[in-house]
């Protein structure tokens, strides 16, 4: 299941959901990600994150598929929020279930990893000191690259 | 025949000011979004940046101010009700090019009667609150363009301002101009949008940033003025048309045809939407 959404997401609720009437899933691994109140400059006080709606969904969709075609998953979980959020606000939900623990890991990480150089959002920072649109980050690409040469 | 205009709900028969009796509306989810600015010098605003300023924390002070006003609304305003407002955003925007900050203001209930006034109260002591914190260092200060920038809910419906006609060259339509810091605040941009042209044609998004940096968001180019019919071509036929789209080449820019990450050689067929934009940032 995938969601782009402006309103928060409940952790707990979202995990029950994908585990709700099943008995083979052995294992369920969900990542979080969470406004900081520092980046590129201190004092970050809300970020506005933008998307490209119908490419954005169908972004995550292919990247849900690859996961789907490379670990054996009984049930994925992406909700990626939008709009202005202030830090402490939850940002990013993947939730993955499978029969084991390993798949459950590497497909979550590798979502994620996914997530943030290929899907269509941007954000921009307000902090104390003006405006800035956040930019891309090596390291981001650098974890993205790991799954391309196993 | 009465002259008394029906729309103004705060008149009654007599025409005597009256509070609306809103027991019997049906509750629904409210939204209004107004803005305004102040003018200050150029030094102000920096100091207003840094934090230099004797009162401390501004920005900080002047959010808190314009959020304490909504909720009380009421007690400034003659005929408004109490309302239990759910949400109450205020955010600024340090203008320097135009030496003014942008106010802001979200409120939002599920209730029976609408935000606007409480979003408009909070810009203006906002402003207000502004002008307190930094007047020992500057008195020229000046606030203005206090407006309802949108509101949704309720029984007259949705109101979304028009943007006026960038004609008036005044320095507050340069700074509200912007085509979509206003959409981007929801995070989203328009889509879909038809041709405003009737000869066959590309439809063309930017999107945050590059968006912002070239000034427009969404522009139509009649497919016949586009060197070759792919993306370099709409690129050529975008420069041509606007030597700000220089900006196209400027950085990473990558680009997407109908919502499809695509490249310079990517062909292009009327009614295409493509898209240009920076690398990805979420998560």
């Amino acid at each position: 299941m995938i969601r782009v959404q402006q309103e928060t997401f409940d952790v707990g609720a979202e995990q029950r959901a994908i585990l709700d009437g099943r008995s083979d899933v052995g294992a369920v691994v969900s990542f979080t990600g969470l406004v900081r109140d520092f980046n590129e400059r201190p004092e970050v006080q809300a970020l506005t994150l933008e998307h490209y709606p119908g490419m954005t969904e169908a972004a995550l969709g292919a990247i849900v598929q690859k996961a789907e075609g490379r670990w054996p998953l009984q049930g994925v979980t992406v909700i990626h929020r939008i709009g202005r959020l202030t830090p402490a606000d939850p940002i990013v939900l993947v939730v993955v279930a499978s029969a084991h623990r390993r798949a459950a890991f590497e497909a979550c990480d590798f979502i994620m990893d996914y997530l943030k150089t290929r899907a269509p959002f941007w954000k921009k920072e307000h902090t104390a000191s003006g405006d800035y649109w956040v930019s891309e980050r090596d390291g981001d690409h650098h974890d993205a690259s790991r799954w391309e040469c196993s | 025949m009465s002259l008394i205009n029906p729309s103004l709900t705060h008149l009654n028969a007599r025409g005597e000011a009256h509070m609306v009796d809103v027991a019997d509306k049906p509750e629904s989810r409210r939204e209004a979004s107004a803005s305004g600015l102040i003018h200050m010098r150029p030094a102000t605003l920096a100091l207003l940046a840094e934090g230099g300023l004797p009162k401390g924390d501004v920005l900080a002070t002047a959010r808190i101010a314009g959020i304490q006003a909504a909720k009380r609304t009421h007690e400034l305003i003659p005929l408004c009700h109490a309302l239990a407002l759910s949400k109450v955003a205020v955010d600024f925007d340090l203008d320097e090019p135009n030496a003014c900050v942008h106010v802001t203001a979200t409120c939002r209930l599920n209730g029976r009667t609408g935000v606007e006034m409480e979003a408009l109260t909070a810009v203006s002591v906002a402003c207000l609150t502004l002008y307190d914190m930094c007047k020992a260092v500057d008195k020229d200060m000046e606030i203005g363009a206090i407006h309802l920038e949108a509101k949704t809910g309720g029984k007259s419906g949705d109101y979304r301002r028009e943007v006026p006609a960038a004609t008036a060259a005044s320095v507050i339509e340069a700074a509200t101009a912007p085509i979509v810091t206003g959409e981007g605040a929801a995070g989203e941009v328009s889509v879909g949008s038809r041709c405003d042209i009737a000869a066959p044609c590309i439809r063309v998004k930017c999107l945050a940033e590059l968006r912002e940096r070239l000034g427009v968001g969404d522009v139509s180019v009649p497919i016949g003025d586009l060197p070759s019919a792919d993306v370099a071509g709409l690129k050529a036929a975008l420069k041509a048309q606007d030597p700000s789209f220089e900006g196209l080449d400027q950085g990473r820019v990558l680009c997407a045809v109908n919502q499809v990450m695509a490249g310079d050689a990517t062909p292009l067929t009327d009614n295409d939407e493509v898209a240009f934009f920076p690398p990805v940032t979420g998560g």
